[in-house]
């Protein structure tokens, strides 16, 4: 994962959005790997849901829908039911999150990752997701409307 | 000759952003004053990382517990930077993990989940207590 | 320098744990956050400050921020300058106390009814303080924008 991320700053929040990935409304980031995408939450979302206790992924072999829960993620403030971004069959998830669930807030777009899912087509699953420059616009309106604490 | 025994410094990382930060500084309340009251004492982190030498002589000679609300371990970090040598650990958020469900809320005033998470890590606090005294040949 | 659309103050407030005055400055902080002024402040976390946070030492390096603390040993001041700037305010609560003539005001773990009361005046205080930083701000950014408005 290369550096070359941009960055939100709101009151004495940071926020870092990759540009090499690509993003869901509901802030789940999407890198493509082949015929492959993996998928976790974005520094905005670990951040606006606080510490993750608990991160529970669909079995692999799931084929799900895009939107459709891919995993479950119980924070100390609220459980979050991840839509997923991107439709396809999961075919790895992250053995790491058992036991340290807190990864997802550690390194969310790295070792924090959730899962990876085989997608059908890779174009279309691209084209419906938006950009790092996209999701920092859609994020820095939540952030400010939020007054995160 | 003094016969007094050190207190067992205990300090807690008392965050105010998060409800984890309350509870771990209501633990620290729990483990000094209800739990084990003659065997340790409260250093606020305040003082301690700022230099105050009676905070600083406290958490010399022996070992101290840091009680954390969150992974960042701000209490940890500054027992090690403030000269103890021999740091045991409570992490609430750990506790959680022990105790499925709880949804701790409030900063000011811990909602009753808040309070028995607390409860729970002065409760992990005091075994560790007891397991220095224990090394230490006192029971 | 970051882009900060939107001033606001930060409070920094003791962790307390020794003095039942570090309980009122984490009340009365905290009544600033959620109800007096919740669109002007935000609050840095002193511990995560001391442990090297960088969000809260850049935001009290560009930010006006307001050190509160329970006693004359005034470690949220102390460390907010030693780690980022001085702050813009420093309010003691010992002094508060003495000024509004407070009684015993409770332990460190369960304020009496008198402790909160005094959690109550340390919040007007630090409300005072963040409306007049603020409206120092707006003025500031008035002059730089041009001709001034009445």
């Amino acid at each position: 994962m290369g550096d070359n991320a941009l960055e939100l700053t709101v009151d004495k929040f940071r926020f870092r959005f990759p540009a090499d990935l690509f993003y869901s409304e509901a802030g789940i980031w999407a890198r493509f790997e082949g015929s492959r995408a993996r998928i976790g939450l974005s520094d905005f979302m670990q951040q606006r849901n606080g510490d993750v206790a608990f991160a529970e992924m669909k079995d692999v072999g799931t084929v799900i829908q895009r939107g459709d829960e891919v995993a479950v993620v119980e924070t100390i403030k609220v459980n979050i039911s991840v839509p997923s971004p991107v439709g396809g069959k999961v075919v790895v998830v992250n053995g790491d999150l058992a036991a340290a669930a807190e990864l997802v807030n550690q390194d969310p777009y790295g070792k924090g990752w959730l899962a990876v899912l085989e997608v059908g087509d890779v174009a279309a699953a691209k084209a419906s997701l938006k950009i790092a420059a996209e999701y920092l616009a859609l994020a820095k309106v939540q952030a400010e409307a939020e007054a995160l604490r | 000759m003094s016969g007094s025994k050190r207190k067992i410094p205990v300090v807690a990382c008392s965050g105010i952003g998060k409800s984890l930060g309350a509870a771990a500084r209501e633990a620290g309340f729990i483990l000094t004053e209800d739990l084990r009251p003659g065997k340790t004492k409260i250093v606020a982190l305040g003082l301690l990382v700022l230099g105050d030498e009676e905070a600083r002589r406290e958490v010399a000679g022996g070992p101290a517990i840091a009680i954390d609300g969150c992974k960042l371990a701000c209490a940890a970090a500054g027992l090690g930077c403030s000269g103890a040598a021999d740091v045991r650990k409570v992490a609430v958020f750990d506790v959680v993990r022990r105790h499925r469900g709880l949804k701790p809320e409030g900063v000011c005033d811990l909602n009753e989940d808040g309070l028995k998470l607390a409860r729970a890590a002065a409760e992990e606090g005091a075994k560790i207590v007891d397991g220095i005294g224990a090394e230490d040949g006192h029971a | 320098m970051p882009d900060l659309p939107k001033k606001k103050v930060g409070l920094i407030s003791c962790s307390g744990e020794e003095l039942p005055e570090g309980t009122v400055t984490r009340r009365a902080v905290r009544k600033v956050l959620e109800t007096l002024r919740p669109d002007d402040t935000v609050t840095l976390c002193l511990p995560l400050f001391l442990a090297g946070g960088e969000g809260e030492r850049a935001f009290a390096r560009h930010y006006p921020t307001i050190a509160v603390d329970g006693c004359e040993k005034r470690c949220a001041a102390l460390a907010t300058e030693k780690y980022s700037a001085k702050p813009a305010a420093s309010i003691v609560v010992t002094e508060i106390a003495k000024e509004c003539g407070c009684g015993a005001i409770g332990t460190t773990r369960r304020l009496n009814a008198e402790g909160l009361r005094l959690a109550d005046e340390v919040a007007g205080k630090i409300m005072e303080e963040t409306d007049q930083l603020l409206k120092k701000k707006r003025k500031d950014s008035d002059k730089e924008s041009g001709p001034g408005k009445p």
